[in-house]
């Protein structure tokens, strides 16, 4: 197995608190660290019972591998994430993870454009922190409707990161959508050596055609519903190119993170 | 691995070392969930539908969920047979314990071909016709449901292939005793049900089905009550051994398909949520044996009381 740490965890919940209106950071404490790799995800047991019946996908938001110490940064988006947005601190949560191939090249000394559409900050603040704590050079450009949709500033000092935000209505940063702020990065900056990016759909589709345009190697990260997360269902699929002829990719197993190249944004 | 002598079975001339089966489709090709249980813990897996030709699948979203179960509308994505025998069959000694494979077609004829090719191929101990997918366009329920076409279709792959022949029914199929009794005179040697039941779901927002496909199959605890009626009322139509399937997730689940009268049970979409099912069933079950003062499962099977 490519992950020998790929097991279930009884987690301890720490902490859950509201980040912003509909977003809720976890801390958990896991009983072995996941060492998991930035763009990697874990399935979360809503609960006992049937009903809600499959797990749901959290990025790893931050993992602290020494105090096998993991966070979630949960946005709710139907009945599922509203439980987790509930869960208390004290609380046994049932995770099985990692699962997913994370971000290639980690170790690239290249500058490298995270670049994160609201939510789709989550697995990129990780890779963040990691290239900072390794000293690889990164600008990190998060995207958001308004100022209160984006966390504090203080949010993202605790692992020295200091974000270029980017909000639709000019309340916060740069005035425009993310990718708007990506073309300007590039117009004034240096090309960078690679773009990561995760986010809605339309903003990976554009990120994926300006890194096309410009020669950039782009790495997105995609979201399908999913179930069994291992790669045995096939209920994740997403479509890809391949020779001219439309190809099925799981999500959860040959991704989250892909070529951006590769990717049939059009269907 | 320790097997409890209590749970052996022979099926239909597949020895298993207890009767529980990874259901096809919910299980791949039976190593993806190896970093949680080593695949030699089942009695056996049944692999992923497999056809003449490769088949691409369906467009997104395939998967829904429903209350107590999901709707899943893969549409038979499978690099096809002769990919199959090259590639994965080979490896298939290495789960440790039998491998089914669950085949389909769009017409008899390929059903036979699909067949044939598996006849003595290595890591193959057994074949589970599929007449009862819902996701397909021509094929699958289309030929689960009329007793006469699964005669002939059961006749023609029984003529292709001399191993270990099992046919997996709809629950959709309008005589459900007639379709078994139908399999069970063209010479399959047991029977596999439930299928998923055919199902929709409708986003009333975007005033459309989620599902790509339109509707899918309903898998999972949902259906239960649905299997469990099947299969007491094919194990009382027919004398070869029936695979019950259908929301199992529990020891107690699987007691009732056993108590209804299966002699070997599948678990499916359960797996997606507790990869460690199959070891809790059979540690449920062993512990019901204990309780009960019974030596082996064999009594349990078809002795519920009416
Ligand atoms: C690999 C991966 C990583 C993820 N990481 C995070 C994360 O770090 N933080 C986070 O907040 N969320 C993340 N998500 C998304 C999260 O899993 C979903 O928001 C959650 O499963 C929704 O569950 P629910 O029951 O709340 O909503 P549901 O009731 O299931 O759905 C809510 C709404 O979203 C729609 N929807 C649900 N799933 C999809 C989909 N796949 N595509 C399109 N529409 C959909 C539904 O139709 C509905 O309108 C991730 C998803 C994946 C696949
Ligand atoms: C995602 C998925 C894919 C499936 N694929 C197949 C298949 O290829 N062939 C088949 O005979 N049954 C297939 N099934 C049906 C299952 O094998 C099983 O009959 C059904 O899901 C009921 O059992 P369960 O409730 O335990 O999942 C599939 C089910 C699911 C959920
Ligand atoms: S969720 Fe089952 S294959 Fe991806």
């Amino acid at each position: 197995m490519e992950n020998k740490a790929q097991i279930a965890h009884r987690c301890l919940l720490l902490e859950n608190k509201a980040v912003t209106g509909d977003w809720f950071l976890l801390t958990l404490q896991a009983p072995l660290p996941l060492q998991a790799r930035p763009g990697q995800f874990v399935q979360l047991r809503l609960g006992p019972g049937t009903d809600p019946l499959l797990r749901r996908p959290f990025s790893i938001h931050h993992e602290d591998s020494i105090a096998g110490r993991l966070r979630l940064l949960v946005r709710v988006a139907g009945a599922g994430t509203a439980r987790v947005a509930a869960f208390v601190a004290g609380q046994e949560i049932d995770l099985l993870g990692p699962f997913g191939q994370g971000f290639p090249y980690p170790e690239e000394k290249a500058k490298a454009l995270l670049v994160g559409g609201g939510i789709g900050m989550a697995p990129l603040y990780f890779l963040a922190a990691q290239r900072r704590r390794e000293g690889l050079p990164f600008d990190f450009l998060i995207g958001g409707r308004s100022a209160a949709s984006l966390p504090a500033d203080a949010y993202f000092r605790e692992h020295r990161l200091e974000p270029s935000l980017a909000t639709e209505d000019g309340s916060r940063g740069f005035r425009g959508t993310v990718t708007a702020l990506l073309e300007h990065r590039l117009l004034t900056g240096p090309q960078p050596g690679r773009i990561h990016a995760c986010g809605p759909l339309p903003m990976l589709a554009r990120v994926a055609e300006i890194g096309r345009a410009r020669g950039i190697p782009t790495h997105v990260s995609l979201e399908s519903r999913l179930a069994c997360a291992v790669g045995a269902c096939l209920g994740c699929a997403f479509p890809f190119h391949r020779d001219g002829a439309v190809e099925y990719r799981r999500v959860c197993r040959d991704g989250p993170v892909f070529n951006g190249e590769e990717v049939c944004f059009e269907s | 691995m320790k097997a409890d002598p209590r749970l052996a079975v022979n099926l239909a001339g597949i020895a298993m070392r207890n009767p529980l089966i990874a259901a096809s489709g919910c299980y791949g090709y039976g190593f993806d969930y190896a970093a949680w249980v080593d695949p030699a813990e089942w009695g056996a897996i049944v692999v992923k539908g497999t056809t003449l030709r490769p088949r691409p699948g369906n467009p997104p979203p395939r998967i829904v969920e429903t209350p107590s179960g999901m709707l899943n509308a893969i549409g038979l994505q499978n690099p096809g047979v002769e990919y199959f025998l090259e590639t994965i069959s080979p490896r298939l000694n290495a789960l440790g314990c039998p491998a089914i494979v669950n085949i389909a077609g769009e017409t008899i004829a390929e059903y036979r071909a699909v067949a044939g090719l598996l006849d003595g191929a290595p890591g193959v101990s057994g074949v589970e016709v599929n007449i009862s997918c819902p996701n397909v366009q021509c094929g699958g329920i289309s030929f689960g449901c009329d007793p006469a076409v699964v005669e002939e279709l059961v006749r023609q792959v029984r003529g292709a292939y001399r191993g270990p022949l099992l046919v997996k029914l709809s629950p959709e199929a309008g005589s459900l005793t007639e379709v078994a009794r139908a399999a069970e005179r063209a010479g399959a040697d047991a029977l596999s049900l439930i299928n998923t039941i055919r199902g929709m779901v409708i986003d009333v927002e975007a005033r459309r089905p989620v599902l790509e496909n339109l509707t899918g199959g309903l898998s999972g605890p949902a259906i239960r009550p649905v299997a469990v009626r099947a299969v007491w009322e094919v194990a009382g139509a027919v004398s070869i051994p029936v695979v019950g399937l259908g929301g199992i997730t529990s020891a107690a689940d699987a007691l009732q398909f056993i108590l209804a009268g299966a002699t070997a049970v599948a678990v499916g979409t359960a797996n997606f949520v507790e990869p460690y099912a199959v070891r809790e069933i059979k540690a449920g079950l062993l512990g019901y044996l204990a309780k009960n003062g019974l030596k082996h499962y064999r009594e349990l099977i078809g002795a519920a009381k009416t």
